[in-house]
């Protein structure tokens, strides 16, 4: 779908790339990663033709891009920039309409196109719509920023930092949101990033750039457990075992978790308990309230008497969350398993510390 | 209630429309400025009724400042892009020197050329006015941030596209802004246009110095420091109106 061969840019005595040969597959997603000012901006920015390579080619669908005219290449080509860059003197649905309006589209058409991108990036668009890119929070803004380059369904699509300015938090979920937007979309995307965790979460391909140069390009299975030199060893850090644990969701280690509802008697919940030795207590819509352990029950007269409240929002991950989450939380609270919630924050099971040991050594292989 | 811009717009058309009436209602003037200068014989100037002055005045200001802004901001965004960056410094050499020359002196030298009369006032007003506009539009076109163009050419936007769906809009404020300060400025200078049988309101300024009657020079001052101060209230309107502004985005 991409493919680079010997791509070279020279500014003056400057090498910004170094004989660059890269191929991304349709579907796929490449994340260029490495040091500030080794090139990636300069990389991305020669596929849609805002910087003229000094050597090299570049294919696009096989077809080379020198020769089609920049304005219409770009428009099949998604570019989310590294600031952001929404007009600020137009809305958001403005914004997010500009590629759509530039080829023509016909109004009714565009609002649909809008409402369904502010709805795919998890934005009411009756509250987002008509607001100015000043009224969005940094991360609010980003995913208008993605939902721009996406607006006219481009089969490509150029990202570069596109989480960059937002807090781990926020940078977590629009991460999560992002894969199961791919998983939905399958756009073959060219992602920059300056994290590691982030690269690791989100790539099919790692590509490793160093001073204008490709020095791995890998899956991040791969990069991890083999580096192909000193240099990415370095890079990749010493915890790779843990990196590791950020590809693996928690979702196929979510077991049942023993569960009591808060006015269930304590016979019901002995029973619910078994030998195990605690259960989550949630309420009777299924939200998460504490857990309560075995040994309390036989002195208490009712569950709410006897159980531990905890914040959900602080304990429990969301279903979408990976296994390097699940390991901090249990290490941060000292738990051997994690209540796992969905969306609507509804108990659904749990992640014990024995399946994150497991998952690990597997991945050690 | 009418938001803010709409109120500002009522009270201009409500100002105007009693400024019409007041220059129209010759015989308000008379009475006033006898009283004022009993000991003058005459209180009007006898070339014309205030009405035609000003509409003369308006003419001159309206021509030269069409003129301007019609030259200026094209000028200016031709120097800032690429095809014309290599004309900028000598661009705004001839604006500034259009400015600094006197209008009065372009107006001794046009005079010979030109003739008397309406052609070299504005080629004079429009000279010393072009200097604001273009200044302007150079400076407002060169803050609009460099990656909104990245942005707006990053998704596909040609030249002329990103100039007048990105860079324009975000300069507007600014290009109006200077605008207006040509308009303000015209409006006074257009007085010398009276020197040189262009008429206007400089005419009972000009017969006043001469003959030493102090009510025919209030008789041109007047209206047009209340012209001035309508059309500063116009400009800003339409600013406030139609020029994206940083702070009002979020209101
Ligand atoms: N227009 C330019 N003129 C001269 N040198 C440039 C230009 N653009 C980039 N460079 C140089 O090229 C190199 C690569 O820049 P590039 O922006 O691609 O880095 P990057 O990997 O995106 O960095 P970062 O992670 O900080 O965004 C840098 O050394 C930079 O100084
Ligand atoms: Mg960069």
């Amino acid at each position: 779908m991409i493919k680079l061969e010997q791509v070279t840019k020279k500014y003056g005595a400057t090498v910004a790339v170094n004989g660059l040969s890269l191929e991304v597959n349709e579907g796929e997603v490449c994340v260029l990663i490495g040091p500030s000012g080794c090139g990636k901006t300069t990389t991305l920015r020669m596929i849609n033709r805002l910087i003229e390579p000094t050597s090299g080619r570049i294919l696009v669908n096989g077809k080379d891009t020198s020769q089609v005219k920049p304005e219409q290449l770009r428009r099949s080509i998604g570019y989310a920039i590294q600031s952001v860059g929404l007009f600020p003197h137009l809305t958001v649905a403005t914004n997010i309409a500009t590629v759509p309006e530039l080829l023509h589209w016909d109004k009714t058409r565009i609002a649909r196109r809008v409402e369904e991108l502010l709805t795919l990036v998890g934005l009411s668009p009756a509250e987002y719509a008509g607001k100015y890119p000043s009224q969005l929070s940094g991360g609010e803004a980003q995913r208008i920023g993605v939902a721009r380059a996406l607006a006219a369904d481009p089969p490509i699509l150029l990202m570069d930092e596109p989480f960059g300015a937002v807090d781990p938090l926020t940078r977590e979920r629009l991460q999560a949101q992002f894969v199961a937007i791919q998983q939905e979309l399958k756009k073959t995307v060219i992602l920059v990033t300056h994290d590691l965790d982030e690269a690791i979460r989100l790539a099919d391909l790692i590509a490793i750039m160093a001073a204008g140069k490709l020095v791995q390009y890998d899956t991040p299975e791969t990069t991890l457990s083999r580096p192909a030199s000193k240099f990415v060893h370095d890079f990749v850090g010493s915890d790779r075992a843990l990196k590791r644990l950020s590809r693996i969701s928690v979702e196929s280690f979510i077991k049942s978790a023993p569960t009591v509802t808060i006015n269930a008697s304590i016979k019901q919940a002995e029973a619910a308990i078994g030998s195990r030795r605690s259960a989550w207590v949630v309420d009777d819509k299924g939200q998460l309230l504490g857990w309560i352990d075995r040994t309390d029950l036989s002195q208490v007269s009712s569950i709410s008497e006897g159980m531990v409240t905890l914040e959900s929002k602080d304990i429990a991950l969301w279903q979408n969350a990976t296994l390097r989450e699940a390991l901090s939380r249990m290490l941060g609270q000292g738990f051997k398993s994690i209540p796992v919630v969905d969306e609507d924050t509804k108990l659904i099971g749990e992640v014990t510390l024995g399946d994150v040991e497991a998952a690990t050594a597997e991945a050690e292989e | 209630m009418p938001d803010r811009q709409t109120r500002r717009w009522i009270i201009l058309a409500l100002a105007s429309a009693a400024f019409i009436a007041l220059i129209a209602s010759t015989g308000v003037w008379e009475a006033s400025l006898r009283f004022l200068f009993p000991q003058e014989s005459q209180v009007l100037h006898p070339r014309a009724s205030l009405l035609t002055l000003v509409v003369e005045h308006l003419g001159l200001v309206g021509i030269s400042s069409s003129l301007t802004i019609l030259i200026g901001v094209p000028l200016g965004i031709w120097v800032t892009c690429p095809g014309g960056r290599n004309f900028l410094p000598i661009v705004t050499d001839l604006t500034s020197f259009g400015q600094t020359f006197p209008p009065v002196a372009v107006l001794a030298l046009a005079v010979p050329m030109l003739g008397f009369g309406l052609v070299p006032t504005v080629v004079a007003l429009f000279l010393y006015g072009l200097l604001p506009v273009v200044r302007n539009t150079i400076a407002g076109l060169r803050a609009v941030p460099p990656h909104l163009l990245d942005a707006a050419y990053g998704m596909g936007m040609g030249r002329f596209q990103a100039l007048f769906r990105v860079e324009i809009p975000l300069a507007a404020r600014v290009i109006l802004a200077g605008i207006r300060i040509s308009v303000i400025i015209n409006i006074g200078t257009a007085m010398i246009g009276a020197a040189i049988g262009a008429g206007g309101l400089g005419s009972p300024i000009i017969a006043g110095l001469v003959q030493d009657n102090l009510a025919y020079i209030i008789e041109g001052a007047v209206p047009a420091a209340i012209l001035a101060v309508l059309a500063d209230q116009l400009l800003a309107n339409v600013e406030g109106s139609f020029a994206y502004m940083p702070e009002e985005a979020t209101r």
